[in-house]
């Protein structure tokens, strides 16, 4: 697969078709990549493709002037396609290399299930539906399926929609939805006061780095509304209120745009579960609207259009 | 101020074209509303702004009104079906964070309703005033406070 890519990607640089390419790469720390954005061929030697592919690289694009080939994953492909909506980037300057993923491992369950820190571990490997995890002297092997994201339980499109390049066959959905709303059903049952509570001890501990809105591919204003000064609608310092709504600001932003790729709650460094509130936004649009994000590049973005039907039955 | 004298205190982005006349009009005809609601203009309601509501409840207002024309009668033709969109979402995204449904609220009042727009207002507040003072962005308080 790897070298399928690296084939790909350099036949794309030599013939002139892109200026970029953006793939993973293998990153500082063990076993996780980061993205890889080059111009060169012989960087290309350094693309790869394992279990660990978690970031969502459409955001780059934007940035990125010039045509670009990319490297997705189903959920980044409809990240991408809505940032197509959005005329973020345009899709003739793409060339998206599409990998079908069938779930990213998630170190930290790993770490779990093997009651060590993953500094201690010196391979992990997958053969089929296993994940072998080497650690001096010992082994131990589980379930692949134990150790990926929760969002991916629920993937309902883990082969990208919109590619020119598909490396490899594609994946069925994984269809085990409530699996992947774990946290969103607890939350539902609370009562209000009980969920208000438990959000505010939850936005007690930001400490505003905003990896939140950095890592994110619907985050995508050129400033954004914590940056303005006049008015100061946020304010700087990091109080649990402020902090809230920050993020509730930012959920409703990116509503109608999230993929529910689930890189928010990834790179928060204190471990708000911030999915609980992007992909309940995800299904609550899903709702409302019948719209669901990045499945139509030719789709007007959902708040920008209206329908004269549109449910109004919570307006006295 | 005691909690027997409380008084709830409501804030409300009425539009320019309908719904501020039509507090105009319920004046004019002398009926009355709560004086309770701190009335703010607004050119559309597509002009709110989830921040808007969001920062007044985290000020202490006890509820946030919004008020719009009626679908179709926008005086930009799309502001309020936009508007109802996004309302949409807010009211979910509030409710689910815990925030009670009554302390926000959305309407449409023409500029010929004043009678409605005194009932929408009365009624607003009453259901602020059931639910009691805003507390929700208020720190906890520490023991000998």
């Amino acid at each position: 697969m790897e070298n399928r890519l690296r084939e790909e990607a350099g036949k794309l640089l030599k013939e002139g078709k892109v200026d970029y390419i953006i793939g993973f790469g293998k990153g500082t720390v063990k076993f996780r990549t980061s993205p890889l954005i080059t111009n060169k061929e012989e960087d290309l030697k350094d693309l790869v493709i394992n279990p660990f592919i978690t970031n969502n690289l459409s955001r780059y694009p934007v940035e990125i002037k010039g045509r670009v080939g990319i490297v997705v994953k189903g959920c980044d492909s409809r990240s991408l396609t809505s940032l197509v909506q959005d005329k973020k980037v345009n899709r003739e300057d793409l060339v998206i290399l599409g990998f079908p993923c069938d779930g990213v491992v998630d170190i930290k369950k790993v770490e779990v299930q093997i009651d060590e820190e993953i500094d201690r571990v010196t391979g992990i490997e997958r053969e089929g539906e296993n994940l072998t995890v080497q650690m001096d002297g010992s082994k131990k092997t589980m379930p692949f399926r134990d150790v990926i994201f929760d969002k991916c339980y629920g993937c309902e499109y883990p082969t990208p929609l919109e590619y020119d390049v598909l490396l490899g066959s594609e994946v069925p959905p994984s269809l085990e939805i409530e699996k992947s709303l774990k946290g969103i059903k607890e939350l539902e049952e609370m009562d209000a006061r009980e969920r208000w509570g438990y959000w505010k001890e939850q936005f007690s501990k930001c400490i505003r780095c905003y990896g939140c809105k950095n890592v994110c591919p619907a985050c995508f204003c050129e400033r954004c509304f914590v940056d303005v000064n006049i008015p100061q609608w946020v304010s700087t310092y990091a109080t649990w209120q402020d902090n809230l709504v920050f993020q509730l600001m930012r959920t409703l932003h990116v509503a109608g745009r999230c993929s529910d790729c689930g890189e928010c709650e990834r790179a928060c460094p204190v471990g708000i579960p911030l999915r609980s509130l992007q992909r309940k936004m995800v299904d609550e649009v899903k709702d409302l609207f019948g719209h669901e994000v990045g499945i139509d590049k030719d789709a007007p973005p959902v708040f920008t259009h209206y329908e004269a039907t549109d449910s109004e039955e919570f307006i006295k | 101020m005691e909690e027997s004298n409380w008084e709830p205190k409501v804030v409300g982005f009425l539009c320019h074209w309908c719904s501020y006349a039509g507090a105009d009009l319920s004046g004019s005809a002398r009926l009355e509303y709560p004086h309770n609601i701190r009335i703010i203009r607004i050119p559309c309601s597509g002009r709110v702004d989830p921040l808007f509501i969001l920062r007044a409840l985290q000020n202490g207002v006890d509820g946030v009104l919004v008020s719009g024309c009626h679908p179709g009668d926008c005086h930009y033709q799309s502001g309020n079906f936009h508007a109802r969109r996004k309302f949409a979402v807010i009211k979910r995204l509030l409710e689910y964070v815990g925030i009670e449904p009554e302390r926000v609220q959305f309407s449409w009042v023409a500029a010929s309703e004043g009678p409605k727009m005194a009932k929408v207002i009365g009624e607003f507040v009453e259901g602020v005033r059931r639910i009691g003072p805003n507390r929700l962005f208020k720190d906890d308080k520490k023991d000998g406070e």
